[in-house]
């Protein structure tokens, strides 16, 4: 059983330092996966990883937030596991990178070092995994199937060839491999363990739901007249957004290399204890949602994310948005819009500079220009960033687990099969 | 109830393609003197065509880079509400790679319009009905630039258009068009769009008008400018538009050569009838225009014009009409995610439509390969037009016609204009008991030229060319 794990660790980056690690994590720009500092293509179970640097600012109250680093990435296990993979093929290369920040052990030990990255390491307010459960073993041993497969059926002309005699030639291919007897059992999924976990927290939270019912259906609408209130009155009020640059560039010069792309935001969430509340509230509920709702293959729609997750910094006076998405920064966009708009307007919402909205899901990013500004001057450069699979969308990696579904399964009826072929 | 546009002051190759009139020269132009050019703009805006026109015998009309803007010398609140892809131009680093503009397609390489070249600030599109009204519009129209400073970079002549009007390669272009509502007569409901898409200073498909320059008051004490309907401004967008300009060079030899190679038999057999149909996969019609998804076995030409129809409900497996071809990328109709099929879908195509006006330019090709011998330029002078060149053509040709990844594929890029960073040379015929694959298929097409242009409206011509008021004193 294999759920996946959002790692997040930030730490406060010494003052003196932050041109220093800068100059290091720009060593590492061009080759997460193989440069010396931190090789993850070496680490175990990765998807994806990032490394970002928050530069010193301030809040909207004028008082200063020191600069910081921030590691995340998504593994296949636990944090604690992945931490200690980290510390072992890191080496060295952790102090190059968090010896930049404050209270890393002057004299490193492999102990001190994972000391640290626990001593910092903190679970993501919410996050999204585009299938739970699929590890990234699993998704490139699938891809691989995948082609040879496609490569196989290039080598003849089908044309006159019975569907199941087709199916059949793979299925004898796939059988003659030694190297692929793996794609002839099902995927482990989640596994025994990893669906009482997902079961015993649905079932509480039916529990939950049906207690708290009574009190949710009187609180509601106050609620919502108070959200309303709340918005009417940051329509009036001009708050200075010190998160908000227009640095498009810096961003764009890392984008489009490959299929997908890192997305890193950074926002404050609007003044006032209310709308803090709000958004924890809420973090909470897209985190529940993206396990028990949206856990496979799409987002409320959205079937180009692999993994997202948000968190709070600065107690609470910041949020930190970060995904790994297919395609352009535009389609990205639009595709919030024209699917999500409501859910992106109940939590960006709560943040300073987004499109006014109304009743907390109307309006907001409806105003399509106003919304891609919002994300766009909230941007930040992602210094490092590692994928697993970079050529692979979540649309791919998922008919790659239908094709491997169809050869480790029996046949089925002809209708079946027909659609199976229709995947390659 | 769709807001009217004001015919008058738009432009009228946004409201028609001049197909009445088949003789067209686009001229690249470099502004002189600020003084001058603007005297030539005020006399020029009373030629300039306007799309309440029908039928005009011949017409003119005008765009502008970024420099050229900025070589007029407006005041300095006028420049400040114009898109970033305008300011920073097709070359910029970024839109090349999402533009797929590298290798023999990189702007180093290009004619004009690249780093090398010399800027371009103006483009002249002159339009008649036969060739010498064209040379003598366009000599007279050239003369009245020159007179006042301004240079010719480049002439970009056209191959006078056909009956049916037939690209390079074989094929019927240009039979899909938005309608524009409230510029164009009602028409498909599907194809109806906002008038806010191409047209500034009307609210778009999302309800809003796209950002435009909208200038304070003191920036046109002589209200020469239109009035913002939300703020009240001068609206120096109003009835303007963006117009991107790319010049693709066909390889017409090439693109016949390799569907001989794909096509021959195993006994080494050419077929016309084969090649034929392979290109048509391509395109998703056949040469004469009819649309595989309504006859995929055959041309017809009962359907040259067919443009009414969808994809999801009849071939949502790309079993008649591959999911690659370039008409179902470049305009989807119902076929892609949320729910195919239905009034969302279109919606989001909606959102991404470009009205086309290019012209050929080249001598027109015949099918036959011609082996080894040196070949013409021939090729595409595409043309678009569009309220926000990132949503719509950009997004366009990196996400539908570039993006190796299109509708669930894994390495086919559009094999017509799509180039992808890396891969994409796949191209996928679903099929029956399964599909066949081509694989490292060459482009036929390279990018030769291309810049990014603001169509004023004429009110807006007018104002950008009024006498004396240069941007150091306003």
């Amino acid at each position: 059983m294999t759920l996946q794990a959002a790692v997040t660790i930030v730490a406060e980056v010494e003052p003196g330092r932050v041109d220093d690690l800068r100059t290091v994590l720009g060593s590492m720009t061009g080759d997460a996966a193989g440069n010396p500092v931190l090789p993850f293509g070496a680490l175990p179970g990765v998807h994806f990883a990032r490394l970002l640097l928050l530069d010193e600012t301030v809040d909207l109250d004028g008082a200063s937030l020191p600069a910081r680093l921030v590691y995340l990435s998504d593994v296949d296990g636990s944090a604690a596991r992945h931490l200690g993979a980290l510390v072992a093929a890191g080496g060295d290369g952790l102090d190059r990178v968090f010896g930049a920040c404050r209270g890393y052990p002057p004299t490193a030990t492999p102990g001190g070092r994972l000391a640290f990255l626990r001593a910092h390491l903190s679970r993501p307010d919410a996050a999204y995994v585009n299938t739970v459960g699929r590890t990234s073993r699993q998704i490139l041993e699938e891809a691989a199937l995948r082609d040879e497969i496609e490569g196989f059926l290039d080598g003849r002309d089908w044309s006159g060839s019975d569907p199941g005699e087709v199916r059949a030639a793979i299925a004898d291919l796939v059988a003659s491999r030694a190297d692929l007897q793996w794609a002839r059992r099902a995927a482990s999924g989640l596994g025994l363990v990893g669906q009482l976990r997902l079961w015993t927290e649905r079932i509480a939270l039916v529990v939950l739901g049906l207690l708290l019912l009574p009190v949710l259906l009187v609180a509601l609408p106050v609620l919502l007249v108070m959200v309303r209130i709340h918005e009417r009155r940051e329509a009036r009020q001009q708050i200075n957004d010190p998160s908000s640059v227009l640095g498009g560039r810096p961003v764009a010069e890392r984008e489009d290399l490959v299929t997908q792309n890192p997305f890193s935001a950074v926002g404050f969430v609007k003044p006032g204890r209310f709308r803090r509340l709000t958004l924890t509230v809420l973090l909470r509920v897209v985190d529940v949602a993206s396990r028990q709702i949206y856990n496979h293959g799409q987002l409320a729609g959205i079937r180009t994310i692999h993994f997202a997750r948000w968190f709070f910094l600065d107690d609470k006076r910041r949020v930190l948005f970060a995904s790994n998405y297919d395609g352009s920064l535009e389609s990205y966009m639009d595709d919030f819009i024209d699917k999500v708009a409501w859910g992106l307007n109940a939590v960006f919402g709560n943040g300073v500079g987004y499109p006014p909205t109304r009743w907390l899901v109307f309006g907001g990013a409806n105003d399509e220009q106003k919304f891609k500004e919002f994300l766009r001057s909230h941007q930040l450069p992602t210094q490092v960033w590692y994928s697993a699979y970079p050529r692979l969308t979540a649309v791919n990696v998922e008919n790659n687990a239908q094709i491997r579904a169809g050869v480790a399964s029996a046949p089925g009826s002809a209708k079946e099969v027909e659609a199976w072929l229709a995947r390659l | 109830m769709p807001a009217t546009v004001d015919a008058r002051d738009v432009q009228g190759l946004v409201s028609r393609g001049y197909g009445g009139l088949p003789y067209a020269r686009f001229t690249l132009l470099s502004v002189g003197p600020a003084d001058a050019a603007r005297a030539w703009l005020r006399d020029l805006a009373g030629r300039v065509a306007p799309a309440d026109r029908s039928r005009p015998p011949s017409a003119v009309n005008v765009a502008f880079t970024w420099s050229g803007l900025r070589a007029l010398d407006p005041p300095p609140a006028a420049l400040q509400g114009f898109p970033v892809e305008l300011r920073e131009g097709i070359t910029e680093a970024h839109r090349t790679r999402i533009l797929g503009d590298a290798g023999p397609s990189a702007p180093e390489t290009w004619d004009w319009g690249g780093p090398g070249s010399p800027t371009v600030d103006a483009l002249l599109l002159v339009f008649a009905g036969d060739a010498g009204a064209l040379s003598t519009l366009a000599a007279e129209e050239l003369a009245a630039a020159t007179g006042h400073g301004l240079t010719a970079l480049r002439r970009l002549e056209t191959t006078p258009l056909g009956t049916p009007n037939r690209e390079h390669f074989g094929f019927a272009d240009g039979i899909s068009q938005p309608t524009v509502a409230g510029l164009h007569p009602a028409g498909r409901p599907a194809d109806t769009v906002a008038a806010g898409e191409f047209v500034l200073g009307y609210p778009n498909e999302y309800g809003y008008r796209t950002p435009r320059p909208v200038l304070p008051p003191s920036a046109d004490p002589g209200g020469l400018l239109p009035k913002d309907p939300d703020g009240g401004g001068p609206d120096l967008g109003m009835n303007g538009t963006y117009l991107v300009l790319r010049q693709i060079a066909q390889d017409v030899g090439g693109f016949w050569a390799y569907l001989d190679r794909a096509t021959r038999t195993a006994g080494g057999a050419s077929s016309r009838e084969a090649q034929i149909a392979l290109a048509a996969r391509w395109i998703g019609r056949w040469p004469g225009g009819a649309p595989l998804v309504a006859s995929p076995d055959r041309d017809d030409p009962a359907m040259a014009t067919l443009n009414d129809f969808a994809y999801h409900d009849v071939d949502p497996h790309g079993l008649r009409c591959p999911l690659g071809a370039h008409i179902r990328r470049a305009h989807p109709r119902d076929s892609l995610d949320p729910s195919p099929g239905t009034e969302r879908s279109i919606a989001v195509d909606r959102r991404h439509r470009l009205i086309r006006r290019g012209r050929s330019y080249g001598p027109p090709a015949t099918r036959e390969p011609a082996a080894g011998a040196d070949e013409p330029a021939r090729g595409l002078h595409f043309i678009s037009l569009s309220a926000n060149i990132s949503r719509q053509f950009e997004f366009l040709q990196q996400t539908w016609l570039n993006n190796p990844k299109f509708a669930g594929l894994y390495d086919d890029a559009d094999v017509i204009v799509g180039r992808a960073a890396e891969g994409g040379a796949s191209f996928t015929i679903q099929g029956q008991p399964v599909r066949r694959r081509l694989v490292d298929v060459p482009r036929f097409t390279t990018v030769r030229g291309g810049a990014y242009f603001f169509m004023p409206g004429l009110r807006a011509l007018r104002y950008l060319g009024r006498e004396g008021a240069g941007g150091v004193g306003a």
